[in-house]
């Protein structure tokens, strides 16, 4: 099970790659420096107080993330930190002693010739945790050395309480996630996450509080608790201003929620979103396979049939191979196919978690197998249509069709004296469902235009200039105003004199 | 807490009974809810000798059968929601109960007899795939609901006498009140008329006089002289225009295209 989940929680991080290897790639900087300079440009956003460094600082995280060993990280915080500080110490402490590293290491610090003096913010030596933590998180030995970091930085984190830290608190709590996550304790983490998330929202921290949000339903969801996933989705808000990474996951798993539940509208809507959140297929496959598989359903359950192209994208081929199938056996209407299918690939469908689901199908077969009766016979026996669906008997078929009739899935008549089933012309679907969505979608556009503005950023100042210049117009036009009053005058002058 | 222990006893002679005796139960049972709060037992927390937590359990689930057996249902929706700590949160440290699945199964079909689907799924969702399969207390309910589902009503109404346990029946007077409702607005779509005797059998009905009072309670025009039953067609909705929206939308977009230009 947690393996399913562990895909989606993959995925996520590498969201951000994109930006962060196009950047390193072609300069390609040694990771000590990138540390050090990344460093610096935290203590600049603390004293500037602006949070944007701090975000460019936390793009690169992956791509640094994966090029990081102990003597890196050793050498990092010898040279950010003066000699014999207490924080250095616990640092240290935590990474493996090398005395193999230590005559490489005094050279890099020679190297790297001034020593640190200034203060040390906290905001660095939190980034340097994360470094660590997500370091110690990829062995399968020091994971459980990563817990007990994991559980030491979050109460350091807790009792410093500075807003600066938001951005990368954030982080930290998903790394923790990891952490308990790979060791199989997820439930244990609930009772913190739970605490951590309500002081998030009283401090109004969105970063930190989409990234609980997001750990907390994914706790519930691994455990199939799926009532208390839901009572978390309607009492909390989801911050708006996180990040699209954080929004792809939450949607994912609120689209997960309501299809459970049979709202497969809403659970539709949600998973489009998630995809559309998601980062290019190349770079998280696990989240993109995991959410689309989650889609094919749901868009059957809804009586669609998904795209073909869809099962041909490279990404997805191989991992939807099985849902093409379940396709290609409810677009035939054929029970006998169905049930195979199913009998087949079941053991895929249950390590998915998506097996649940894939059982409601049956009604959508059968209707589906109705709904193709009704286009091509004006008029059939039940006899007839319990033979072609395959059902067990011709009583049933009766009560089916009568549903199918009520459901609106079919238009047409059963004739119980005579034993057959009319079918009528189906109606056209123009009416005023049309117009609403056509007023759906401009709204949509409407509010990408809107919410796109809203995202420029302009530089600072910039206006002022402008401001110079339209009031440089200023002078000149009152200059010429005056020149023409003058003027005028002149004339009046000269009118007066002849 | 002996004086739990000699009412732990008393309940369980009187729920052993054959008859159970359920007025004792019931009586019984409200003094153990105030002993086990006393004891801290009704909603566990933190470290609790684990023979203590049998026994509340067990209490609770009698308090459930008793509840089922006497008909009322938000008593037993109390009692499942209680038991729910048990089955999950001890899933691990206490024994498993025999009575665990039967009474999940009876929710499950409280469930399918209120219409609550959603519910029904989400509660299904909690338990594992071989479960749901295999175990007959699970299965009953599982397959009632994908015949309703897909409409085989006859599979219902033939799978009545199959209950599992002997509680189970207690649902089944709603869940087919339940049934014939569905049919009877499935039929109201499908047919124009129909013969008495056939909706009579179409609707599990025994006696033409059940039939007459199901047919007036719906509306529906009896043709006795005929012998048969005719469907009043809903006429065709008539197409309004929503002008009232159509003025709204048009205004925002008005509003929001002077903000572009």
């Amino acid at each position: 099970m947690p393996d399913v989940e562990m895909k989606p929680a993959e995925a996520k991080p590498s969201t951000e790659k994109s930006a962060a290897e196009q950047k390193p790639a072609p300069v390609p900087v040694s990771p000590l420096v990138e540390i050090k300079s990344n460093v610096a440009l935290i203590d600049r956003a603390v004293s500037t107080l602006e949070p944007r460094f701090i975000h460019r600082v936390l793009r690169t995280l992956t791509a640094l993330r994966k090029r990081l060993d102990d003597s890196v990280l050793r050498n990092a915080i010898d040279a950010i930190y003066p000699k014999d500080n207490a924080v250095k110490t616990t640092l240290l402490g935590w990474l493996p002693s090398a005395p193999a590293a230590a005559a490489d290491h005094s050279m890099d610090v020679d190297l790297s010739a001034k020593p640190a003096t200034a203060e040390v913010t906290p905001e660095a030596e939190m980034y340097l945790r994360l470094l660590i933590l997500q370091h110690l998180l990829l062995e399968e030995e020091t994971q459980e050395k990563a817990l007990e970091l994991a559980n030491e930085t979050v109460e350091k984190m807790q009792s410093l309480n500075r807003r600066s830290m938001d951005a990368i608190a954030a982080k930290i709590w998903f790394a923790v996630d990891r952490a308990y996550d790979l060791a199989g304790e997820i439930s244990d983490a609930r009772p913190l996450f739970l605490a951590a998330q309500r002081t998030a929202s009283l401090r109004h921290d969105d970063e930190a509080q989409a990234a609980l949000i997001n750990c907390l339903l994914r706790s519930y969801i691994s455990y199939n608790l799926y009532d208390q996933a839901d009572k978390l989705v309607s009492k909390t808000t989801f911050p708006a201003s996180a990040s699209n990474a954080q929004f792809a996951r939450y949607h994912y798993y609120l689209g997960r929620i309501r299809a459970v539940q049979l709202n497969y509208t809403e659970a539709h809507t949600n998973l489009q979103q998630a995809i559309r959140r998601a980062p290019p297929a190349k770079t998280a496959p696990g989240f993109y396979q995991a959410v689309h598989k989650y889609f094919v359903v749901v868009e059957l359950l809804m009586g669609d049939i998904p795209d073909r192209t869809l099962f041909r994208h490279p990404v997805l081929e191989k991992a939807l191979n099985a849902y093409f199938d379940i396709v290609k056996a409810v677009r035939t209407g054929s029970l006998a196919q169905f049930q195979t299918t199913l009998a087949k690939h079941a053991a895929q469908f249950e390590e998915d978690n998506t097996y649940t689901l894939i059982i409601r199908l049956r009604q959508n077969v059968i209707k589906t197998g109705i709904r193709r009766l009704s286009l091509s016979y004006s008029r059939i026996s039940l006899r007839d249509i319990c033979v072609k669906l395959h059902l067990d008997s011709e009583e049933d078929a009766e009560y089916i069709v009568g549903k199918a009739i009520r459901d609106g899935v079919i238009e047409g008549r059963i004739v119980h004296e005579k034993g057959w089933m009319e079918c009528g012309t189906q109606k056209s679907g123009y009416g005023p469902e049309v117009s609403e969505v056509f007023g759906r979608r401009i709204a949509f556009c409407l509010d990408l235009h809107n919410q796109s503005v809203k995202a420029m950023r302009y530089p600072l100042n910039a206006h002022r200039k402008e401001l110079a210049a339209a009031e440089g117009a200023r002078e000149r036009e009152k200059e010429l105003a005056k020149e023409i009053q003058d003027g005028d005058l002149d004339d009046e002058d000269l009118g007066g004199d002849f | 807490m002996s004086q739990l222990k000699t009412l732990y006893e008393e309940l369980i002679r009187a729920f052993k009974q054959e008859p159970a005796d359920l007025k004792k139960c019931t009586l019984v049972l409200n003094k153990l809810k105030i002993g086990l709060i006393e004891a801290g037992l009704l909603l566990p927390q933190g470290d609790v000798n684990l023979g203590d937590l049998v026994v509340a359990r067990e209490i609770l689930e009698i308090g459930a059968y008793v509840s089922i057996r006497s008909r009322d249902v938000p008593s037993f929706d109390r009692y499942f929601s209680q038991l729910q700590t048990f089955y999950t949160d001890y899933s691990e440290s206490l024994p498993p109960s025999k009575r665990e699945y039967p009474i999940r199964g009876l929710n499950l079909i409280r469930l399918l007899t209120q219409n609550r689907i959603a519910d029904f799924h989400t509660t299904l969702e909690s338990l594992d795939a071989d479960v749901i399969a295999e175990n007959k207390y699970i299965s009953h309910p599982v397959n009632l609901e994908r015949w309703l589902m897909e409409g085989s009503y006859s599979k219902v109404w033939n799978a009545r006498e199959q209950a599992p346990a002997e509680e189970y029946k207690f649902f089944v007077d709603s869940l087919m009140g339940t049934i014939r409702n569905e049919i009877a607005s499935c039929e109201e779509a499908a047919y124009e008329s129909l013969p008495i005797r056939d909706a009579a059998s179409l609707l599990f009905f025994t006696t033409q006089s059940d039939l007459l009072i199901f047919a007036q309670k719906r509306g529906w025009q009896v043709d006795i002289s005929a012998g048969t039953i005719n469907f009043k067609r809903k006429g065709e909705e008539k197409m309004e225009i929503p002008k009232q929206r159509l003025i709204t939308a048009s205004l925002t977009y008005a509003r929001e295209l002077e903000q572009i230009v």
